[in-house]
């Protein structure tokens, strides 16, 4: 390797690494919180048998499964301004990558209250629960350890698919990346360094992933380990 | 105390239960026997409104009703009057038992929570549970877990307490501390309907026997009368197989 090229490489690790951080991230932390709150409703309103409601989440659903996220992401920046709408490209961002995971993630959630047997709910009712109490304090908690690798799955996904917002101005790790190797005239050198910056985020993900599984197996309980020990 | 007239319910067109007539005296142990799929269950998921009736009326606390148009706030309303113990227990797993117990006490009843921890207790020492308060369902074996869920529908004193083959789910020699739990409370004159097929404990606690076939109450009198005497030929039949 030539030495001008390890000099690229070293000085712009930093330049990718910066608004990877600065960006990258947040737009990754703000799009899957708007996601989970969407998804969340969106299969609340569905399991829920809320009969026109229901159907408005269905149609939803439909729309933002079915369209690709980079035509979403058009239609809310370069689109919505002719209807006198007119977003930053950062929001525009959030909100296209927030809608059209809270899609996805409003089946993790849906499947995963499914999955809970029917008596839990049963003997919440028999000892006076009504609905949502119902669900606040037996299903969604029980529900949520099932959808958590799902929607952990879905984050990681959700991180590499915002080099997506480099097509509407926003500037981050990728569209930095695009920037040096359009100056230096070293595209492979730098697009797997933004690769490699990109593949030490998801793993810090899958880290924290295990991270917090391990702490929601504790906290359910019923573990072999667990029993074992409060038996002894 | 609790009364039944005309009950039917069919699931897909078979008649599970065709006409019952069925009542619950203050204090009284009542088992309802009979072969698997002769609408026992049914019966006692229709009472508490699990499965909706198709036609039916019911005379039970300060309700008499038709039980094909009670609403939503009336069925719950009647629940708070009502325990109901489960073949599969049903604990919930996201709890600690004595969350478990408390649970019907201050979330649904809005009991303050100290007072309910009391109850808890008290509870929990009745079936014999309280040094596992901590543990998790998952944690506990089968007889524990349905003690657990007497508990559970005993807190709230309820006037009536329906039992759902509470030990068919168990190991044979898990049984016994579940029926033990269970005859201390018929012995304290707890109001209870019990569905089984421990015939033993029938004969042992029930003050009255209903034998059932194909959804309709063929014979029912007191233990003594359906053991030793059974009039019915359908009910000799039975006994004398289980």
């Amino acid at each position: 390797m030539s030495s001008r090229l390890i000099e690229i490489l070293t000085s712009s690790f930093f330049k990718i690494l910066i608004p990877g951080i600065k960006i990258t991230i947040p737009l990754t932390v703000l799009s899957f919180a708007v996601s989970l709150v969407l998804g969340l409703l969106l299969a609340l309103v569905q399991v829920a048998e809320l009969r026109f409601i229901k159907d408005i989440a269905r149609f939803y659903i439909w729309i933002f499964r079915g369209t690709p996220l980079i035509v979403q992401l058009f239609i809310i920046f370069f689109g919505l301004p002719s209807l006198g709408i007119t977003l930053e490209a950062f929001p525009s961002a959030v909100m296209a990558f927030g809608m059209n995971l809270g899609a996805y993630n409003a089946e993790v959630f849906r499947a995963a209250i499914l999955a809970i047997p029917k008596g839990q709910m049963e003997a919440a009712y028999m000892i006076g629960l009504n609905y949502p109490m119902t669900m606040m304090r037996v299903v969604l908690p029980q529900s949520f350890p099932i959808a958590f690798p799902s929607l952990f799955n879905n984050l990681i996904g959700l991180l590499k698919d915002t080099s997506l917002a480099s097509s509407i101005t926003v500037i981050e790790l990728f569209t930095t990346a695009q920037q040096i190797a359009a100056r230096t005239y070293e595209p492979f050198a730098l697009y797997c360094e933004a690769a490699l910056i990109y593949l030490i985020f998801s793993t810090a993900l899958t880290w924290l992933q295990d991270w917090i599984e391990r702490k929601l197996k504790w906290k359910s309980g019923g573990s072999e380990d667990a029993g074992n020990q409060r038996t002894a | 105390m609790l009364e039944i007239k005309g009950l039917h319910k069919s699931f897909a067109n078979t008649g599970v239960l065709k006409g019952i007539d069925f009542r619950v005296d203050k204090g009284e142990v009542v088992a309802v026997i009979g072969q698997s799929g002769s609408g026992k269950t049914t019966l006692l998921r229709c009472m508490s409104f699990l499965e909706r009736a198709d036609s039916g009326y019911m005379i039970f606390d300060n309700c008499s009703c038709d039980m094909t148009a009670v609403s939503k706030k009336e069925i719950r309303e009647l629940r708070m009057h009502m325990g109901f113990v489960f073949q599969s227990f049903n604990l919930f797993s996201n709890m600690t038992v004595f969350q478990n117990v408390m649970e019907g006490l201050v979330t649904a009843r809005g009991m303050d929570k100290e007072k309910a921890r009391k109850k808890a207790t008290e509870v929990l020492e009745k079936v014999g549970m309280i040094n596992r308060a901590e543990f998790y369902p998952g944690e506990l074996s089968g007889g524990q877990q349905q003690r657990v869920a007497i508990a559970r529908s005993i807190a709230p004193d309820p006037e009536i307490i329906l039992f759902d083959e509470p030990t068919s789910a168990l190991d044979p020699e898990l049984t016994g501390e579940v029926l033990d739990v269970m005859k201390t409370l018929a012995k304290e004159g707890t109001t209870m309907v019990v569905v089984t097929h421990e015939m033993g404990f029938a004969k042992e606690v029930a003050s009255r026997v209903v034998f059932m076939e194909n959804g309709t109450v063929v014979e029912e009198g007191t233990a003594g009368e359906i053991f030793s005497a059974p009039k019915n030929e359908r009910t000799r039949q039975f006994l004398s197989i289980s």
